[in-house]
């Protein structure tokens, strides 16, 4: 059998069963076919690609024979983004070139002028070759203003158009701020570029802060999740009210290349600007919350100390922690923050004072695990020699498992057994002695 | 003391057995080895001396040459012919001659890989140069991921990775598609029916993007013996191929033995169990520490011979020296099973086809089939598991009832002598094409006149548009869908969904025992059917056919199930037809309805296979579209012998071509299926229709159609060559109930139809 035949009688089946399925209806629909026959199909998709344009208040862009939808726009410095002021951020800035410690959201060496606030839409969420991106925004401030520009791709046949312009307008900038860009949207921009790098101009090496990364770290415990519709809403206070929900990006967009018409992706068009602004105001607001000084909770310094703590900044760590102590009037907090001071301590062989620490926790009644009283116990036989007293925090390690714990034999026996181990030792120890 | 006897006692016994039909026995061949060929690198050479290797077989010398040339090659290589070194030599060498260079090794099996890797790193390690080689599969983690696209030289995967995860990434994979010098596919013969027509269209794919990338790769593919090796490697790769089909690798001497059980019924010439038979035979040789292999046909089949043979053992530890092997396992299972076997942990193994593939279990002395495995091609590959390196091996058939194992066992001739068979594709099969265009749009624009493979695809490129699928823009078609096509397409069946098989016999750990495709879940899996996993009885307790899962509680009983199906067929569209005897008979080929429906179970008895009892299945419908071939007979033939002796004409008549058309074509049994109706609704005739039951159909029907008179030359020869009277249960299915002279009407019926063309 032909495969144009096999074909018809596929065609023929798929008919017959959705016939079955649903009634489709054709008859309500407009024809006013003969009279778009005049042209041809691309013909009067360029015409109303050009109306659609005017809609949107973009200017349409060639490169190779192709086009792009270029829409930019101006937003004064002191138009508020949230809770913020874009002017903000140049204070930010300069606060960040004050700082001595490393940081992975740290603007050290760069202009304001220089970051590139970005976020992309694409026709699907998988990660292969298929996938295109048919929105690119980006937002630079300098001291004239916000300049937020959004590429538009008019039809998977102007790739080359698009990656051109965008490209070429990106060139100065040297610093993304994306929300999950390193997972998502930069590798995309890599994958599509493999199909257009002839003919436009390198990807620029840029620098990168994930606003998700930080987020997370910050509020993974306040939150449900932290996407950044969420983080928005619930952080910042931002309500955007009557927004086109990300997961309907796609589908609007295959309806706009059928017949292009502005009402249908300019809901997305707008999501994208907002992403965009709302990175300016994150940025700010995570930066602030790294310095530390105002503005901050206890919970999100413990999280931000912890973090200096995980890129071992250990001094930044230190300081974070003891601040926290003297300000938190939470008690759990505390505990926490002291525990932590002693895990740096002791690694700076610092035993004193982590053991100051160890032990903070253990008079103010604040022990969360037996965990506490084997360091102190560690510490007292390795680095005092206080046999007596190491024996002694060591039965009260046995003593609280047995107190607190409802547990499974095995798991008991797990946990008892090196302690048993050591309070043997440390009798012996005791014995030798007297 | 229990004395051991020796294989060589063994062996004398059986020679007096009454049971032994033929004896063959296939002399021990030498090897035709030839030097190192002067092009080849130093180190290799050194490398391999170091292994113990001084010169190479003629065919392994033979491949290297050709490759070199840049020749695609197709090497015949039996079990134990050192295939491996037909592709890793020329490949090794090319990557030592231009650090670039790239190999992409495809095996049907994961198993098969994670071998390949080990043997390649062996060959690496000992010549000291750098070059990586890893498997890319499922479980590879993500951070080596990154560094196999980047700089892995030789890449070894399945079709399935290929499709799903490579070449849908292909932008990660540059460094690979741009310097892709040589494709290895090891197992062709495995790419056969429905597998191998998508297999081809992966391949497809994947010269696309190589061609994208501007490399142009070399194919070299082995194959276990079949008869169109050439032709087949060439409608999988749409390439021309070197046929290498000289083996010059030794072979031990080989006892090939035909046993037919002596027949316990005379009056229906019922012979007893081959089960059975085998069983007895497996215990003599596991007795006495020979390790054995035992192929069974189907899965029950095996845990059912495994139960038996277990029983040779009582100890917990001592049952664990006898092993099932068969798909349905976890991975982890599997790899023990193998690993076992080459330690000599494992004595003897029961298995359904899936050892026929070049899984390493190193040496084993003995084969048992139950039954004829259906095909001389599997036939073979399941004996060349004995004895790979060892001083003398055993085979055993052990016929069943079958008419087919029957013409076999008296017509040693007719095996010994027969070419195995062909292996057929259809990568044009619209069903399984349309899937793929999909996925190569995803990949890379179609452009208007490009060609997939040697197909012009713009007219089902304009389908895809007007479905929504494709968009059409500036002379090409371009993916505009939010899903990732790979993920909903299956290579290896219909439907890619599997009924997971759930254990709850103990609520505390409920633990997954397995999968199972839905079609075999529908006469496997039905509520109070019992299943068997490793050798261990399971009922099912419930069967959530929305949520495609099966819980099952262990349990102890004296029988087991088997499930009947219902098939009701329809017409939908003759495409081609021929009459034949003036208007008498009629073949046609054409597009049929199937609908499949489980209607009742029977528990049969272990030992006495009595039927005990019996239960519905309630299970819906299941319907599918595929192509079929049908005879049809005209009412006048039917007169001639009578309306009620013609239904069992056609009852007989369907149980012979049920074995024989699969054999014809070379496909598993399952591949297709065989309906006779008295009266079919489409022409009012008495029909015997022969489907592939694949939607859309693979091609198996086809070619059925065209040779319908050889294959009923088959047909005659069978049921003429058993040595009944009168026809009994073993050639025509029928026993007693029949008309005393059915054997030669269908004769004269079937000569009749032959004289007349």
């Amino acid at each position: 059998m032909s495969l144009k035949k096999q074909l018809e009688r596929y065609k023929q089946k798929k008919k017959q069963k959705s016939a079955h399925e649903t009634t489709v209806s054709q008859e309500g629909q407009p024809s006013n076919h003969k009279e778009r026959c005049k042209f041809s199909k691309e013909e009067i998709y360029e015409k109303e690609l050009r109306l659609a344009a005017q809609n949107l208040q973009a200017d349409i862009k060639t490169f190779d024979n192709q086009m792009v939808l270029i829409r930019s726009k101006h937003i004064d410095l002191d138009e508020k983004i949230g809770p913020y002021k874009g002017r903000q951020l140049f204070d930010i800035i300069s606060k960040w070139q004050e700082l001595t410690f490393t940081h992975p959201l740290s603007a050290q060496g760069l202009k304001a002028e220089e970051l590139l606030f970005f976020d992309t839409e694409t026709t699907g969420l998988d990660a292969g070759a298929g996938n295109m991106i048919f929105l690119i925004g980006f937002a630079r401030v300098s001291e004239d203003g916000i300049t937020l520009k959004q590429y538009f791709l008019p039809g998977p046949g102007h790739e080359t158009a698009f990656y051109y312009h965008f490209l070429t307008d990106c060139r100065e900038l040297k610093h993304l701020v994306t929300y999950n860009g390193k997972a998502f949207d930069w590798p995309r921009v890599k994958s599509r570029y493999q199909f257009v790098q002839d003919r436009v101009p390198k990807l620029p090496a840029f620098g990168h802060f994930d606003l998700l990364h930080a987020s997370r770290r910050l509020w993974k415990n306040r939150l449900e999740q932290t996407r950044l519709q969420t983080v928005e809403k619930e952080i910042l206070g931002i309500d955007r009210g009557g927004d086109i929900p990300g997961h309907m990006a796609p589908f609007l967009y295959f309806q706009f290349l059928k017949q292009p018409k502005a009402s249908l992706v300019e809901g997305v068009i707008e999501h994208n600007f907002q992403d965009i602004l709302t990175l300016i105001s994150l940025y700010i607001h995570l930066s602030i919350k790294c310095f530390g000084e105002e503005n901050v909770d206890d919970d999100e310094q413990f999280e931000i100390a912890r973090w200096f703590q995980y890129l071992k900044c250990n001094e930044e760590a230190i300081a974070r922690f003891e601040k926290l102590i003297h300000s938190s009037s939470s008690s759990e907090i505390n505990a926490k923050a002291n525990r932590n001071l002693g895990d740096l301590y002791k690694k700076q062989k610092n035993y004193s004072m982590a053991l100051k620490y160890y032990l903070n926790i253990i008079e103010t009644g604040q022990v969360e695990d037996e965990s506490t009283y084997i360091e102190v116990a560690k510490l007292l036989e390795h680095h005092y020699k206080d046999i007596d007293q190491a024996l002694k925090y060591t039965q009260c390690a046995m003593q609280f498992i047995k107190d607190r714990h409802i547990i499974h034999t095995s798991d008991l026996s797990k946990k008892m057994d090196p302690l048993i181990k050591r309070e043997n030792r440390l009798k012996r120890k005791g014995n030798k002695k007297n | 003391m229990k004395v051991r006897q020796s294989i060589e006692n063994l062996l004398t016994i059986l020679r007096n057995n009454p049971n032994i039909a033929h004896w063959h026995t296939i002399p021990e061949r030498h090897a035709q080895s030839v030097s190192f060929p002067e092009e080849m690198d130093q180190r290799l050479i050194e490398a391999l001396s170091h292994r113990g290797i001084s010169t190479l077989y003629s065919h392994q010398a033979e491949a290297f040459l050709k490759v070199k040339e840049g020749k695609n090659i197709v090497a015949v290589t039996p079990t134990a012919s050192g295939k491996t070194l037909c592709y890793n030599l020329p490949v090794l060498q090319g990557i030592i001659e231009k650090e670039s260079n790239r190999a992409l090794y495809l095996f049907p099996t994961k198993a098969l890989a994670q071998d390949q890797k080990s043997e390649m790193n062996e060959l690496i390690d000992e010549m000291g140069i750098s070059i990586k080689s890893y498997t890319y599969d499922g479980d590879t983690p993500g951070q080596i991921r990154q560094k196999i696209r980047q700089a892995g030289h030789v890449v070894i995967t399945n079709p399935d990775m290929l499709h799903s995860a490579i070449l849908p990434h292909h932008t990660k994979w540059v460094s690979l598609f741009e310097n892709l010098q040589y494709v290895v596919i090891d197992e062709l013969h495995t790419y056969r029916g429905v597998f191998g027509s998508h297999v081809a269209n992966v391949i497809r794919r994947l010269k696309r993007i190589c061609d994208y990338y501007g490399s142009h790769p070399v194919f070299i593919c082995t194959s276990a013996t079949i008869q169109n090796p050439r032709e087949h490697a060439e409608i999988l790769t749409g390439e021309k191929m070197h046929l290498i089909d000289k083996n010059g690798a030794p072979s031990v001497r080989k006892h090939f033995i035909f046993y037919n059980p002596p027949v316990v019924n005379y009056a229906l010439n019922v012979r007893k169990s081959a089960t059975l038979e085998v069983r007895d035979l497996a215990k003599t040789f596991l007795k006495n520490d020979i390790q054995t292999i035992v192929f069974a046909k189907s899965r029950v089949r095996v845990e059912l011979l495994l139960s038996y043979l277990q029983q040779l053992n009582t100890g917990r530890h001592e049952r664990s020296k006898i092993r099932a092997y068969r798909g349905g396992y976890l991975p982890s299972e599997r790899r023990a099973i193998e690993k076992g076997l080459r330690s000599g942990e494992i004595m003897g193994v029961v298995s359904t086809n899936a050892l026929e593939l070049g899984v390493d279990i190193g040496q084993l002395q003995v084969c048992i089939m139950t039954g004829y495995p259906g095909s001389v091609a599997s036939t073979w590959q399941q004996a060349g598991r004995a004895g790979r390196r060892q001083d003398e091996a055993v085979i055993v058939m052990v016929a069943s009832s079958d008419p087919l194992d029957q013409y076999i066992v008296h017509h040693p001739d007719y095996f010994f002598e027969r070419k195995p068979e062909a292996v057929r594709i259809n990568p044009n099969n619209v069903i399984i094409l349309i899937d793929h265009i999909k996925c190569a749009a995803y990949e890379l624009p179609f452009q208007v006149g490009d060609r997939f493979g040697d197909l012009e695809v713009d007219d089902l490129c304009t389908y895809l548009a007007d479905e929504d699928v494709l968009h059409f823009q500036a002379n090409k078609w371009y993916w505009m869908n939010d899903a990732f096509p790979a993920t909903n397409i299956s290579l290896r069946s219909a439907t890619q969904e599997n009924v997971v098989i759930v254990d709850q016999t103990h609520p505390e750990s409920v633990q997954i025992i397995g999968e199972m495709d839905r079609f075999s879940a529908m006469t496997m899996l039905y509520e109070e059917a019992i299943y068997l996993h490793q050798g261990k009885q399971y009922q099912v307790e419930e069967l959530d056919w929305e949520e495609k899962k099966a819980y099952v509680r262990s349990i102890s009983v004296n029988y087991y199930t088997d499930a009947n199906l219902a098939v009701h067929l329809d017409v939908l569209d003759v495409d081609q037809y021929e009459k034949e005897m003036g208007e008498k008979v009629e073949r046609a080929f054409g597009d049929v309805s199937v609908r499949a429906l489980p209607t009742l179970f029977k528990k049969i008895r272990f030992e006495t296979h009595e039927n005990i009892g019996s239960g519905p299945i309630h299970l819906p419908e299941e319907e599918m579209h595929t192509s079929a071939a049908w005879i049809s007979f005209s009412n006048e033939v039917v007169e001639e012998v009578g309306k009620e002796t013609f239904e069992y004409i056609l009852l007989a008549l369907s149980h012979v071509l049920k074995t024989a058309a699969s054999l014809f074509v070379m496909c598993d049994v399952g591949d297709l299926s065989v309906v006779p109706m008295i009266k079919s609704p489409h022409n009012e005739q008495s029909t015997i229709f022969i489907y592939d039951r694949y939607p859309g159909g693979i091609g198996l029907s086809k070619t059925i159609y065209h040779k319908f008179p050889e294959l009923l030359e088959e047909v005659t020869s069978l049921i003429e060559g058993c040595h009944c009277e009168k026809g009994c249960p073993s050639c025509i299915g029928l026993g007693e109930e029949a008309p005393k002279n059915i054997k030669k009407i269908i004769i004269d019926l079937l000569k009749e139809t032959k004289s007349c063309h």
